[in-house]
């Protein structure tokens, strides 16, 4: 949690999208900026790239405002996959509410996706957080592809975690909202068991979820 | 350097206010030629509508014209431009404010940006350093540990070798053993065979020597009951004959010629093994070597068999300065090698040569040879081929550590089933330098 002023009724949360290289964390976040309302959300902020590959992080500010004046903003960030970006990974991990771990579905993938989620593991750790205990989602990506392993042996390998698995494909824009929802509402439990916002900030989940999964009227 | 670092550490996401992003010297220069462009002031405000900055008119006569936009940090209304117009304006030019607020947001923007990439930037740099402290502390504690690791290595070593070498002397020792066993038990059937007919010989001799006591003490009564001569006469050859003493004495003097022609033998072997094992000396000294290689055979004697033919072929050598026990040593475990290699029809050839170069002795037999695979193990300790317990390893090991030891070489030329050469060369005057 970034921040919690309850004078204020101010509410900063983080989510994290985490996992290996290439495996469509940008996108993803690209695709929730143009499926969702300009209203629930504020502008996505891409830092600096080389070749279009993540170096710092990209930045989805949504907005949500209770009925009761509580006003909750969730910051939406992405992590540079690549190996040599670990301290970055690290900085952004900080004070993550919840993450969305995002997997390369393309057979080829699969041991860096392994190496990946051990990396998830081992700073989640370092920054003070557990695996154990932290809203987590995990996304198989990039459906589309031909070369993809099936979806039976990805819930057979996956499943014993007890993670939610979801399948999508961030490129047609499928699976993005579903795994946002997933997230989000995993995440709202978790600090609604800490801090009471149904009971005391008169924080509704249903309207918090509909309200920032506004979708927007051209798509 | 001191080991506690203290950084700032900044957490990606924390909220920032707008005057954080942009500084007064950036809104100044924009103002200021928005307030020439006509309005009456134009300034940034606040979240709690304070100004940060203004420019025109401090106070306002009339109740002026306000527009008002909102500039967004992370899409989030954090500030206000107002800009004010004189309300008797026919047209207000809005436009102009618009493009006020379009440059600070761009200028918040950018600089946001620049702010969190600085911020990450610094944090992982630190992060970085932080890690390379810690991976050369490690380092330098691990290197620490391996130096003083091989410190006590290499005592270890010197300790282990020390155990080596005595283990090592103590199997020479036992080597030596095993080779006086041998030797012992062809000397003890070479002793005991002529001891065996000197003792029979002397147990008839003393019977011998009863039977001429009688007849001597025969004498003695017949003299003092003063027997007559004749009588005397016929007496004492009945009693001869019945003695049978012509028989004993001329067998008597046979046992005792056989008996000291045994001792002889026996003092011989004692010699020999005396000269062949050097008890009486030690250290260096100037030596034949044919001398020695025919000691040498002479004690190997008991273990030549019957059909075997040796062959001794020795030309006179110059004195060669070393320590003939050890090299009759040398000698002898090469040689036992040579007569064990085949047990009929052997033939081995002893051969000495001398010339400026130096000694060469070859000991050469028709035995049945080293297979080829064995030839590069013959001087490693303990690697025989023997059965288990007829051989310890050692033979020529210790055989060539002598020689060597002396200055020389010890080759061994071989091929199966065809018979053996052992080439010993010697330096000439080695002793003497």
């Amino acid at each position: 949690m970034i921040e919690f002023d309850e004078q204020q009724k101010r509410l900063v949360l983080k989510l994290v999208y985490y996992g290996p290289a290439m495996s469509g964390k940008t996108t993803n976040l690209l695709t929730l900026h143009d499926q969702l309302s300009l209203q629930g959300r504020g502008e996505l902020m891409l830092l600096d790239t080389t070749e279009d590959r993540t170096i710092y992080f990209d930045l989805l500010p949504f907005f949500y405002v209770a009925p009761s004046g509580m006003k909750i903003k969730l910051k939406v960030y992405t992590v540079p996959g690549q190996v040599r970006h670990d301290a970055t990974r690290k900085a952004v991990l900080q004070r993550a509410d919840g993450v969305v771990f995002v997997a390369d579905s393309q057979s080829a993938g699969m041991s860096i996706n392994f190496e990946s989620f051990d990396n998830l593991e081992k700073n989640l750790s370092m920054v003070g957080l557990s695996i154990e205990h932290i809203p987590l989602v995990i996304q198989f990506n990039k459906r589309d592809l031909t070369d993809i392993v099936a979806e039976d042996q990805i819930r057979s390998a996956w499943g014993p975690t007890g993670l939610p698995v979801l399948m999508a494909s961030a490129l047609k824009g499928w699976g993005v909202l579903e795994t946002f929802k997933e997230v989000l509402g995993r995440t709202f439990d978790a600090v609604n068991a800490r801090h009471a916002l149904i009971s005391r900030f008169g924080v509704d989940k249903e309207d918090f979820l509909t309200t920032i999964l506004t979708v927007a009227d051209d798509v | 350097m001191s080991e506690t670092t203290t950084h700032i550490e900044f957490i990606i996401g924390t909220e920032k206010r707008l005057t954080e992003i942009i500084s007064r010297a950036e809104m100044e220069p924009l103002l200021r030629s928005l307030v020439k462009a006509g309005p009456l002031s134009a300034a940034v405000l606040d979240e709690a509508d304070l100004p940060l900055c203004r420019q025109g008119l401090e106070k306002q006569l009339t109740p002026a014209h306000e527009i008002r936009h909102a500039l967004l940090v992370e899409g989030e209304p954090k500030g206000t431009l107002l800009v004010t117009f004189d309300p008797d304006l026919a047209t207000v030019p809005e436009a102009l404010a618009m493009l006020a607020r379009d440059a600070l947001q761009l200028i918040i923007n950018n600089n946001l940006k620049r702010m969190l990439t600085t911020e990450l930037h610094t944090s992982v740099v630190q992060e970085s350093y932080d890690q390379l402290v810690a991976t050369n502390r490690q380092l330098m504690e691990s290197e620490k540990k391996y130096r003083q690791l091989s410190l006590s290595l290499e005592q270890q070593v010197a300790e282990r070798t020390a155990e080596l070498q005595k283990a090592y002397s103590r199997l020479l020792q036992q080597e030596k053993l095993a080779a006086v066993g041998g030797l012992a038990a062809g000397m003890a059937h070479e002793i005991n065979n002529p001891n065996g007919f000197v003792r029979s010989n002397l147990v008839t001799c003393s019977r011998y020597f009863q039977k001429v006591q009688e007849m001597v003490n025969f004498y003695q009564l017949q003299i003092a009951g003063n027997t007559q001569l004749l009588q005397l006469q016929q007496e004492s050859d009945k009693k001869r004959r019945e003695l049978k003493l012509d028989f004993v004495f001329s067998d008597a003097s046979e046992l005792l010629e056989q008996s000291i022609s045994g001792s002889d033998r026996i003092a011989r072997i004692v010699a020999d093994l005396k000269s062949f094992s050097h008890v009486d000396e030690s250290g260096s000294a100037d030596a034949d070597l044919n001398d020695e290689l025919k000691r040498t055979l002479a004690v190997l004697a008991p273990q030549i068999a019957a059909d075997a033919q040796i062959i001794q072929d020795l030309y006179p050598l110059p004195p060669f300065g070393c320590n003939p026990g050890l090299i009759s040593q040398a000698f002898f475990n090469i040689m036992q090698n040579a007569l064990q290699s085949r047990s009929a029809g052997l033939n081995v050839t002893v051969t000495s040569r001398s010339d400026d170069s130096g000694i060469k002795i070859t000991i050469c037999d028709n035995g049945c040879g080293i297979a080829a695979e064995n030839l590069p193990r013959l001087f490693e300790p303990f690697y025989t081929t023997k059965e288990v317990g007829s051989g310890t390893g050692m033979g020529l090991t210790v055989a060539r550590d002598i020689i060597t030891g002396a200055g020389g070489t010890l080759e061994i030329l071989s091929t199966e089933h065809s018979g053996t050469t052992a080439i010993i060369r010697l330096p000439r005057e080695v002793g003497k330098r």
